[in-house]
């Protein structure tokens, strides 16, 4: 595909998005989403489907698999799109994560069982990475997998993992050989979240609500064939999964809608009869934003397209996500402070039930809630530092 | 319009190879000291690799290039600081000859403008203008010091405010006194004071120049961008370089994590550069208001982001920093001179969030 015939092909695709919002989009699923209200599973798993209803949430998988034939750019742009309009988050570790490991690396017999379900949102699925002691230092992970006759046992903890408490299975990455180099010791396990020994228990965040928790594994029996691809490869189909984690759209597009909201919020008038916009100071914040997005969504677009071809310089995923996450903290706490009263007025109820806050807006509560989960955007996925060391060491050899 | 991709890398590659064997930072240093700030032999050279005629429609031999081709001289133009009236000359000059001049006038000196015979130098603030005769002061126009002739900005004092003309003025003539000076960055300047200077209108009565000239100035202002560009990447490489091979402590200064860091910074903006000298390249063939809010969105952000690597480059090379002897004060320099020119950092974000917010 020439890249104008791609560009071509995300531009009509973002306005097929639009014209589904407006038209497909079951209202009161957008209302919660708009209001950043905290959805339930049972809310993800009809947006997923409603999304696999119009082919899109597996679009950029192979076309026998079920998918479109999407170029990375039109992945990318979906998202982005989606996240400009408001709509929920797109459950990524099904679709997005496990699943390309598992047509790339995986058994037939793997694929044949577990790709129709991730298409179809039937099975929830986690991602169970960090530990207690390995957290931007993955590969010093200690769960250990060891084999007894056609099973291993797996024991150790796995922590962070986010809607493990929904998940019927959670991709694994674990020890299975303790003498090699940390890295060529690991493997790719599934594991079925019903097995007995699998103990989830909540982590309560700062946003009021429960996406994280830790994962007890104490001796559970995980058949062999659940192990994607080889042993001791597990670290290599980490990284072509960390890959897809980062260079995701719906950076960019939430960007936009948070500055978008601010906009929109600093444009009405307050008690005083004036616009907040119209202070210079504000204005010019805010106009500094404006700039940083236009650089960001630059780079961002030209980063996806030099994916695309080959040119790109290995920097291009840190780029995004160090840039994307840093701009969209700071136009959520600009715009915190300009809620002034409401910004600081909180009722976590009224977030888990869809009514209103206490003070402001009807979105209000729901601005606050992601203000407060979006600082673990710049941690989670590879920490901010953590991709500037991947850029000294990897793009510039430091 | 656009120019053929293979055109642009061909004339990327010369530019380079051109560069690095004729205007490596030892012979630019005689040009620097010497010429003060130009150097007659490469001007030639210039024009023979067809940059003079660059932005000159293809009936003049010209090429007609597009932001993308002129920005792959530019780029080159800022990696090894040339220092000759490119932009200047063939750029701005040229470019307001192409879309304002008569056909006559036009004939007369596009010819010239290509083959290097003719310098040209843009004075932006308006002078006054009765009975055909120029009087004000330019206080600062860029390579008015060597430049054969100007192209002004003058307002009759009849019609609107605004109505803008512009004139071609000898810069021998009697009411032109030229007063040289130098810029930060090694390039020559001039303050001209007109006294009843006879003065040649560009093109026919009718013509809106205010349009015309809004247009150019962003063209420069692009142009300045892939300048910066080049400048960025190569303060990047150098600095990269410096911190594999500077030891102290017993090991490169680079393993420390604190510089790192900061040179990733530089990266960040090293590609933010580039995408956004693509985009606004892009620009320059969008409507009017579209076309403002990104070049100057670009201009903006690049003033600043490229100063703050310079600033970074410097730091991190320690004393040897601000020596004349290394490049990097040079591109400092350089960096400041741009930020200024064609339009200041607050100008164009002003501009931009005027057409943002
Ligand atoms: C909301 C949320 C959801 C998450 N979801 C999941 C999930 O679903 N599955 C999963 O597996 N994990 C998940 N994570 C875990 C996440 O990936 C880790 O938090 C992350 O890898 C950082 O590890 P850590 O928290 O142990 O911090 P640490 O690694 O201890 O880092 C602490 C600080 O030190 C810095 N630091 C560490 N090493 C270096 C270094 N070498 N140089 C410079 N600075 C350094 C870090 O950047 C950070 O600022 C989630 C985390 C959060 C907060």
């Amino acid at each position: 595909m020439t890249m104008q015939l791609a560009r071509e092909r995300a531009r009509k695709l973002k306005a097929d998005v639009i014209r589904f919002c407006e038209r497909d989009m079951p209202a009161d699923l957008l209302d919660k989403s708009r209001r950043h209200q905290v959805l339930h599973k049972d809310d993800y798993v009809r947006w997923m489907q409603l999304l696999h209803g119009q082919g899109w949430a597996v679009a950029h998988w192979p076309s026998e698999l079920g998918g479109l034939g999407w170029s990375p750019l039109e992945r990318f742009a979906f998202e982005d799109q989606l996240a400009r309009l408001g709509c929920p988050w797109i459950i990524p570790f099904g679709v997005k994560y496990v699943g390309p490991v598992i047509y790339t690396y995986g058994s037939a017999a793997q694929k044949q069982r577990f790709l129709p379900r991730i298409a179809t949102t039937e099975d929830f699925w986690a991602q169970g990475y960090s530990e207690p002691g390995a957290g931007s230092d993955l590969a010093s992970l200690r769960t250990a997998a060891v084999r007894d006759g056609d099973h291993y046992v797996v024991n150790g903890q796995k922590v962070w993992t986010t809607y493990a408490q929904w998940a019927d299975w959670m991709f694994c990455l674990v020890r299975t050989d303790r003498e090699a180099r940390p890295q060529s010791g690991i493997s790719f396990l599934l594991v079925d979240m019903r097995s007995p020994g699998v103990t989830v228990k909540p982590i309560p965040t700062m946003d009021g609500y429960t996406h994280v928790n830790e994962v007890w594994l104490e001796n559970v029996r995980v058949p062999l064939e659940n192990l994607v691809g080889e042993e001791g490869a597990g670290w290599t189909y980490a990284k072509f999964l960390l890959k897809n984690e980062r260079t995701a759209g719906a950076i960019v597009g939430m960007a936009w809608h948070a500055l978008h909201r601010l906009k929109e919020l600093a444009a009405e008038v307050g008690p005083d009869g004036k616009r907040p916009i119209d202070q210079p100071l504000l204005r010019n914040r805010i106009g500094e934003f404006e700039l940083s997005f236009l650089a960001l969504e630059e780079a961002a677009y030209q980063a996806v397209e030099a994916m695309m071809t080959g040119a790109e310089n290995g920097g291009e995923a840190s780029l995004i996500k160090i840039r994307g996450t840093e701009l969209y903290q700071e136009i959520a706490q600009a715009t915190v402070e300009v809620l002034g009263p409401a910004g600081i007025a909180w009722d976590v109820e009224a977030l888990h039930s869809g009514g209103l806050p206490p003070l402001g807006p009807s979105d209000a509560g729901g601005i606050l809630k992601d203000h407060f989960y979006n600082r673990a955007a710049t941690i989670f996925g590879g920490a901010s530092e953590i991709q500037r060391n991947i850029i000294a060491k990897g793009v510039l050899g430091l | 319009m656009s120019t053929d991709p293979e055109m642009i890398a061909l004339l990327s590659d010369s530019a380079r190879r051109y560069a690095a064997d004729r205007y490596n930072f030892l012979q630019r240093h005689a040009v620097l000291q010497e010429g003060r700030g130009y150097s007659e032999k490469a001007w030639q050279d210039y024009a023979e690799l067809g940059w003079l005629a660059l932005r000159l429609p293809e009936s003049e031999g010209g090429l007609e290039a597009d932001g993308a081709a002129i920005g792959a001289v530019m780029e080159v133009v800022g990696s090894h600081l040339l220092m000759e009236p490119v932009l200047a000359s063939a750029i701005v000059c040229a470019g307001l000859l192409v879309r304002l001049a008569s056909a006559e006038q036009q004939a007369r000196l596009l010819p010239a403008l290509a083959d290097g015979s003719l310098k040209l130098a843009f004075a932006a603030e308006a002078l006054t203008l009765r009975d055909n005769r120029l009087n004000g002061v330019a206080a600062s126009v860029l390579h008015g010091d060597i430049a054969d002739q100007l192209i002004v900005v003058a307002r009759d004092g009849q019609g609107a405010q605004d109505a803008e003309t512009l004139y071609l003025v000898d810069a021998g003539s009697p009411g032109v006194a030229r007063q040289s000076y130098r810029l930060v960055d090694g390039r020559g300047a001039a303050m001209l004071r007109f006294t009843e200077a006879a003065a040649e209108r560009l093109g026919a009565g009718d013509v809106c120049a205010k349009t015309a000239v809004e247009a150019v100035c962003d063209e420069a202002a692009v142009a300045l961008c892939a300048e910066n560009l080049g400048i960025v990447k190569a303060l990047l490489e150098r600095t990269c370089e410096y911190l594999k091979v500077r030891q102290q402590f017993g090991k490169p200064i680079g393993v420390n994590q604190a510089l790192q860091h900061r040179a990733a910074d530089m990266y960040l903006i090293r590609e933010e550069t580039a995408a956004l000298t693509k985009a606004a390249q892009r620009a320059l063939e969008l409507p009017a208001p579209e076309r403002a809010r990104i070049v100057s969105g670009a201009k903006a952000y690049i003033a600043h982001a490229a100063r703050r690597v310079a600033n970074e480059a410097i730091q991190m090379h320690g004393g040897v920093g601000v020596t004349e002897e290394l490049d990097v004060s040079h591109y400092f320099r350089r960096l400041m001179v741009n930020a200024e020119l064609f339009g200041s950092r607050d100008r164009h974000f002003a501009r931009f969030v005027e057409r943002s917010l």
